[in-house]
């Protein structure tokens, strides 16, 4: 092989296993998901192509409606939590102070635990005869009807949601605060700004990128949601099934030995031109801010 | 480099910093996006003769076994090695959970187990696929249809295919647990359970207002089967059609709705799915829970004060006939040693081994005359004896009212509409049509 030639191909090589994976566990099985959108394929046979049929069905289907309006309030109200909250926690913990690794690991700690773990937690807390209940009853307040109530339930997944992504986006954001000099904070102070100014002015601008990454991957996991609402709503998606996310109507539809896997493609497919908008939304925001 | 855009140096260099910050964010999250569900459909090998010689290696897949009964099934293959020489079983369990999608996996990638454990309604599309075998079409499997009862390999047969597609294995009637202690506080005789419909919502009525709506009797909206023991017509005889929705079943959830409205129904019913519901019963919240034989082990360990109390009776029917658990033996039509597979399911389901599992756990054979033994026939004065002899009465009469082509998602219909029926969103009736169509409309998909 050539000195040339070498040079060529030693980029490709290193990339090489990367790009196999890539090819192998995304690219794939996206191009088959498209492909098998337009056919009535069930999960043991290939199906024949029907055209625009699923997608024609999919605005007939009350199920998708409601699993599309549950994911959009999910992106609606937890990306705005999920994007300012570990902002403020990520401020209060960046001080250094005695002890405080100790705050920032246990801030850290509900990343780390296993989701499903955390979520049979939090059903057992917010159960009728729950520890939550049983405090509320104790103040004389009535059982309040956490995981029987449709809109209650879906709140409580968020409430999982943003408590769980906490410490993720806490360390990402302590990390971006790392580069934000110190001097103009000093500055800023000796020119008469309190805290909150400072805040407003110095902290977000310098933070800015990094909160339009977590707004962009925070709205991606919030549109795709799944774990939390199917834990704590149950496999049929709470009462009634109008907790269901888009997500969990594609595992319902999409799987076990009569999957109508034409379908679940569809609505993936759906799923995927949403997120993209999604991205491409906050990315916009970003620049028109940027400018 | 072109100039014509009228860019600075800096601007084009912050523009490209852009673009690579842009791509920075892009490139992972549209992978991530990327990353969706898809599916494959398995292989079309036609495998082998079945009336080929015994040998070869093969496996074969049990259903959430091995934690109670590992001894058993490692010593079934050696019996049915040493008895074909030329044979290597290898035994593979799945747990309960999701055993419908660990089926669907190994189907549609081809690898599926030469001989799976299955009940009807999972034969059901896995036939339709062509995955697994008819057995009457195969001289070598269809020679044993005379060793289990007419009843049981009729139970295998799957409407609008030809033939019984598993080797009936065990049967089992599921029995209903009852809290003898809430039963008792509520004023209720703890030896009588409910044995009809009308019996178990006046006791649950009772319980509901005894305990000041504190005890719920039951934490389960009302299934198909349990349409099927108040007497509801499920399915049109050609099962192309259901009929769940007539008079009966309004009347059903009619009731189930009263008994939701006094507290009798747990609260959370709406959204409980079986491990909820279990846990509820297993934390003494609620007075009776379906479950199995294998639950018993389960509250010895783990609640040992309910097992004190616990009171076992069928659950209660309208019909005469209780509802009846087929379990059976498919051999997959693709088998590399279909002669060794087809030996082995039958070897499994003979009537002395069926017999032999039986002795072991609280289910029943489906092998002709096994249920005309002494075991099954002969109260020996244990509270067990006493339930098997009556348990085993029972299934003679008992029919399977899970209709086979119903699916998952269909299942999931009727829960929702029930559900909503229950809120008080739509009538019964209402309810039930919508459940109804909708199912139709994906059985003729299907």
């Amino acid at each position: 092989m050539s000195a040339r030639t070498h040079r060529a191909a030693s980029p490709w090589l290193f990339l090489l296993p990367g790009l196999v994976i890539i090819a192998a566990f995304s690219l794939y099985p996206f191009i088959s998901t498209v492909g098998t959108a337009f056919t009535d394929a069930r999960t043991l046979t290939p199906g024949h192509w029907v055209g625009l049929r699923n997608f024609q069905d999919m605005l007939d289907d009350e199920q998708f409606w409601t699993g599309l309006r549950n994911s959009t309030l999910y992106v609606l109200l937890v990306v705005p939590c999920t994007v300012l909250l570990p902002l403020l926690l990520a401020l209060l913990v960046q001080k250094q102070v005695p002890g405080i690794a100790f705050f920032r690991s246990s801030f850290y700690t509900p990343v780390v635990a296993s989701v499903v773990v955390v979520a049979l937690i939090w059903v057992w807390m917010l159960d009728d005869r729950g520890l939550v209940n049983g405090i509320l009853g104790y103040f004389g307040t009535g059982p309040v009807e956490f995981l029987s109530d449709q809109w209650l339930l879906l709140f409580s997944a968020m409430a999982l949601t943003v408590w769980k992504g906490l410490g993720y986006y806490m360390i990402i954001y302590l990390a971006a605060l790392a580069n934000v000099p110190k001097e103009l904070h000093e500055a800023a102070a000796v020119d008469g700004a309190g805290a909150v100014r400072r805040f407003i002015s110095i902290t977000v601008p310098a933070v800015r990128s990094t909160m339009v990454l977590v707004g962009a991957l925070s709205s991606v996991a919030a549109f795709k949601v799944f774990t939390e609402v199917y834990l704590m709503a149950g496999p049929t998606g709470g009462p009634a099934g109008e907790d269901t996310t888009i997500v969990m109507l594609v595992q319902r539809v999409g799987t076990g030995l009569s999957g109508r896997t034409g379908y679940a493609s569809a609505l993936s497919v759906v799923i995927f031109v949403v997120t993209l908008v999604l991205m491409l939304l906050v990315l916009r925001a970003d620049r028109k801010d940027g400018e | 480099m072109s100039v014509s855009s009228g860019r600075t140096r800096g601007e084009r260099g912050s523009s490209r910093g852009a673009t690579r910050r842009t791509a920075v964010v892009v490139v992972p999250l549209l992978l991530s996006a990327l990353t969706l569900t898809a599916c494959g459909s398995g292989g079309d090998d036609a495998g082998s003769s079945a009336d080929g010689k015994i040998e070869g290696d093969i496996s074969f897949q049990t259903w959430n076994l091995r934690a109670n009964y590992k001894d058993y099934f490692e010593g079934l293959a050696k019996d049915f090695e040493k008895q074909n020489p030329g044979v290597h079983v290898k035994w593979l369990d799945q747990p309960a959970e999701n055993y419908a999608d660990k089926l669907s996996a190994d189907a549609a990638g081809g690898t599926l187990p030469d001989v799976v454990n299955v009940s009807p309604d999972l034969s059901y599309p896995l036939a339709k696929a062509g995955v697994i075998m008819s057995l009457d079409k195969e001289p070598a499997a269809a020679k044993f249809k005379g060793d289990y009862t007419p009843e049981a390999w009729k139970g295998n047969e799957l409407p609008g295919l030809e033939g019984s597609y598993a080797f009936p294995w065990y049967l089992n009637t599921g029995p209903l647990f009852y809290n003898k202690t809430l039963f008792q506080k509520a004023g209720l005789d703890p030896a009588k359970p409910p044995k009809t419909y009308d019996e178990l919502f006046a006791d649950a009525n009772t319980i509901a207002v005894k305990s000041g709506g504190k005890t719920a009797t039951l934490a389960g909206t009302p299934s198909i089967e349990d349409f099927g023991r108040y007497g509801v017509p499920l399915m049109n005889a050609d099962a192309t059609k259901f009929t769940y929705n007539d008079a009966k079943g309004t009347e059903l959830l009619t009731k189930y709705l009263e008994l939701f409205k006094n507290g009798g129904l747990d609260s959370q019913a709406l959204t409980s799915g079986p491990d909820a519901v279990g846990q509820k019963f297993l934390q003494q919240k609620v007075a009776m829970n379906p479950g199995s034989a294998h639950d018993l082990g389960t509250f010895k360990q783990n609640a040992p004060d309910l097992y004190k109390n616990l009171g076992i009776t069928d659950a209660p029917n309208n019909t005469g006939h209780p509802n009846m658990y087929v379990m059976g033996m498919a051999v997959n039509s693709k088998s590399k040693h279909k002669a060794a597979a087809i030996a082995f399911a039958h070897f499994i389901t003979d009537k002395q081994n069926q017999e032999s599992f039986a002795h072991k756990v609280a289910i029943f054979p489906s092998t002709a005359g096994s249920l005309d033994q002494p075991y099954w026939t002969q109260d020996d004065g244990t509270d067990e004896g006493r339930i098997r002899v009556a348990s085993a009465r029972l299934l003679k009469g008992a029919v399977n009212y899970t209709p086979v082509v119903m699916t998952d998602e269909m299942k999931t219909i009727l829960k929702n509409e029930v559900a909503k029926a229950l809120q008080g969103k739509k009538s019964p009736q209402q309810a039930l049509d919508d459940a109804v169509s909708q199912s139709d409309k994906l059985l003729k998909q299907s």
